[in-house]
């Protein structure tokens, strides 16, 4: 290992300002609460839509959905209704480790499958299949396998039983801190990223753990941040005064009073029709379609010559967004307004990718979890899940040289690479 | 049994048809040896073609990260099939340090497709003989057996009219060089057989020690084992028969896709 300054990011997904908060506080993240003490803390912006594909390939571009290209985990292929699952090569603007000097070791940043050659190490994570695409150099394989090391907590074991579900989330991080371990002593690194994804999958299934003493997770929950801060505890105590370490989530979370379902809204509406006596499905639409949903809620029209039942001219385009806006500006369930707010894809985008952006994207007030999902049977219902993402509610970090003058206020996901690059 | 070996048998006098006319029509022709076990059977066919005598040079693209078993298997084989070896080496950024760590995409660009263009024109090479097998990837599907870049219809190898050939002829002055796909019909599977059957060497890294094994091989710092327990050629065409999913296949590519779509469904995101 060199003298030279290094800089270590750790990332938790889905962890929101006010839990940091909370567990630093009550003891429960002892090593994180010193770096709060000595270091900038702040509340931070995820992307929009504050997915863990779009706000990850922010972050790790610093670049905005049009100018890396990701807006979702679901796109269409060109011309068509069928679904395609973007990944790491539809990521167009380079990472971090692309552009800077010297040996980067990446352990499990979601949108990074597969994984291509780079100068140092990169285990791919969310979502990762294969493990023999997810490992660069590839014969660390044989030595992660060695370790246990899992791409992912298999989040469908939380549909059959909690118990499963948890045994599984410990596994997966016991073999990640192997890993990172491992590594560590691995190659002449300078940049070394370990990102914890069970944070984001506990929030998601047991919210409820996390607010209510009483519930029979509720230890197991506070348990497994105990231990992600033992492993910040681990790595400030390697690090000198002179290296940077920053902490960060993608995203925040908070409950989840209702999953709402974009698509029944513009079916219920009249703006999305499918042909009769089909399923439910973005292939069955008729050419009276004037928009859909992909998830989470990003909504396109119907443009004719983009689609094979497309129908809406360019011409009378923005009478249709405007018709959608109105209708979900004054959405409302319980006498709550849903939508905080509606986006035109310029609004929030630039860059070269503009032309692939939703048309208008929605923001949900709290406690709404707006959703893509076709064919869904009531406008809105409680499901399995019990937390939902935020979009303003993501916490960043910081410990080390840097100045916390030049930080935008409040930050975004995709400026934390200008802090050290 | 008798099947299979007339499957083989057939496959075998195409290609060496294709090898023997395109020699014939070309002339100044080499074939690419990476070492691995496909271009090691085209060798293999090549030298049936010619009686042993290769009439042209085999040309070996040499980034410098090879696996050392590459190395040796090479040299042993070229004194011992008294080849004419050509290695390509793009000494220029080799020297200036290209390299893998040193920039990702640039490492495969510099070291191979430059290298390559390199001795291209150095030798004036109007063909090249390439061992490339269209099972072995999605983008291999649209690929010809003789193959001008873009030209868009099937050849038929057989009932070609030789006017089509000077037609390729001239089209070969005005592109870099013509492709020549003898193995382009042949399945992984039917070259595991074949080198079983004709007893071609290969290298050792095709065979699973402590529980990985290669199924292709080239960069050492590019190539990933896979998980498997076939330590013979026997185990390795018994284990294609069983998975029948190439790790590099359109197949594999659906079956990704439906777990990413069960991953996303678990967490809610469809
Ligand atoms: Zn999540």
């Amino acid at each position: 290992m060199t003298d030279k300054p290094k800089t270590v990011i750790i990332g938790t997904d889905g962890v929101p300002f006010e839990m940091i908060e909370h567990f630093a506080q009550t003891g429960v993240m002892p090593n994180t609460a010193r770096l709060i003490a000595d270091g900038t803390f702040a509340k931070m912006q995820s992307s929009i839509p504050e997915v863990s594909s779009v706000a990850w390939s922010s972050m790790i571009t610093g670049a905005n959905p049009a100018e890396h290209g990701i807006f979702g985990f679901i796109e269409l292929h060109p011309n068509s209704y069928r679904m395609r699952f973007p990944n790491y090569n539809d990521v167009k603007a380079p990472t971090f480790w692309d552009k800077r000097d010297g040996k980067s070791v990446i352990i499990n940043v979601p949108s990074t499958y597969p994984v291509r050659p780079m100068n140092g190490v990169l285990i791919s994570g969310f979502v990762s299949i294969d493990i023999n695409k997810s490992v660069y150099p590839p014969d660390l394989v044989p030595t992660l396998q060695s370790f246990d090391y899992r791409l992912d907590v298999d989040a469908r074991k939380a549909h059959q039983s909690m118990d499963l579900f948890l045994e599984d989330v410990e596994a997966t991080l016991q073999g990640r801190i192997k890993a990172y371990r491992y590594l560590w002593d691995y190659c002449d690194w300078n940049t070394f990223m370990l990102v914890f994804t069970g944070t984001d999958r506990l929030l998601h299934f047991l919210w409820s753990a996390y607010e209510d003493k009483n519930h029979a997770h509720h230890a197991a929950f506070v348990d497994h941040f105990r231990k992600i801060d033992e492993v910040v505890g681990e790595i400030a105590g390697k690090l000198t005064d002179d290296d940077l370490l920053i902490m960060h989530s993608d995203h925040g979370f908070e409950r989840l009073d209702h999953e709402v379902f974009v698509n029944y809204l513009l079916a219920e509406n009249g703006f999305l029709q499918f042909k009769q006596d089909t399923d439910p499905a973005l292939e069955n639409i008729c050419p009276d379609t004037k928009a859909f949903a992909l998830d989470p809620a990003r909504i396109y029209l119907n443009l004719k010559g983009k689609y094979p039942a497309g129908n809406v001219n360019p011409a009378g385009a923005e009478t249709i967004l405007d018709e959608i806006e109105d209708l979900f500006t004054e959405f409302q369930i319980d006498g709550r307004k849903v939508i905080r707010d509606v986006y035109r894809k310029a609004d929030i985008y630039t860059g070269p990718y503009i032309e692939s952006a939703p048309d208008l994207i929605l923001v949900a007030n709290a406690g709404f979890n707006l959703k893509g999902k076709i064919g869904a049977d009531a406008l809105y219902s409680k499901g399995i899940f019990t937390g939902k993402h935020t979009q303003d509610t993501a916490f960043l970090l910081i410990k080390g040289p840097h100045n916390p003058e030049k930080l935008p206020n409040p930050p975004k996901v995709s400026d934390i690479p200008a802090i050290f690059m | 049994m008798s099947s299979a070996l007339s499957h083989l048998d057939k496959l075998e006098n195409q290609s060496i048809f294709i090898i023997r006319e395109a020699y014939s029509q070309f002339r100044d022709v080499a074939m690419l040896w990476s070492i691995g076990k496909d271009s090691t059977c085209l060798l293999w066919l090549v030298r049936k073609a010619f009686f042993d005598r290769i009439p042209f040079p085999c040309l070996h693209i040499d980034t410098g990260y090879k696996f050392k078993e590459i190395y040796e298997f090479r040299d042993k084989y070229a004194k011992e099939w008294n080849l004419d070896l050509l290695v390509a080496r793009n000494e220029e950024a080799i020297a200036a340090g290209m390299g893998p760590d040193k920039s990702k995409f640039n490492c495969c660009n510099e070291l191979k497709t430059v290298a390559l263009k390199q001795a291209i024109a150095k030798h004036g090479f109007k063909a090249l003989y390439l061992g490339i097998r269209r099972d072995e990837h999605g983008i291999r599907a649209k690929e010809r057996v003789f193959s001008p870049r873009d030209e868009d219809f099937e050849w038929d190898y057989k009932n070609q009219p030789p006017e089509l050939w000077d037609q390729y002829k001239t089209k070969a002055a005005e592109e870099e060089h013509i492709r020549v796909h003898p193995l382009l019909g042949w399945r992984e599977i039917d070259i595991w057989e074949y080198v079983k059957r004709e007893n071609i060497p290969t290298t050792s890294l095709y065979f699973a020690k402590n529980g990985i094994r290669f199924r292709s091989i080239g960069c050492e710092t590019c190539c990933g084992p896979v998980a498997s327990e076939a330590d013979t050629i026997d185990k390795i065409v018994e284990e294609l028969k069983t998975t029948n999913i190439s790790e590099r296949s359109g197949q594999a590519q659906d079956k990704e896709s439906d777990y990413m779509m069960q991953k996303l469904r678990s967490l809610g995101y469809m």
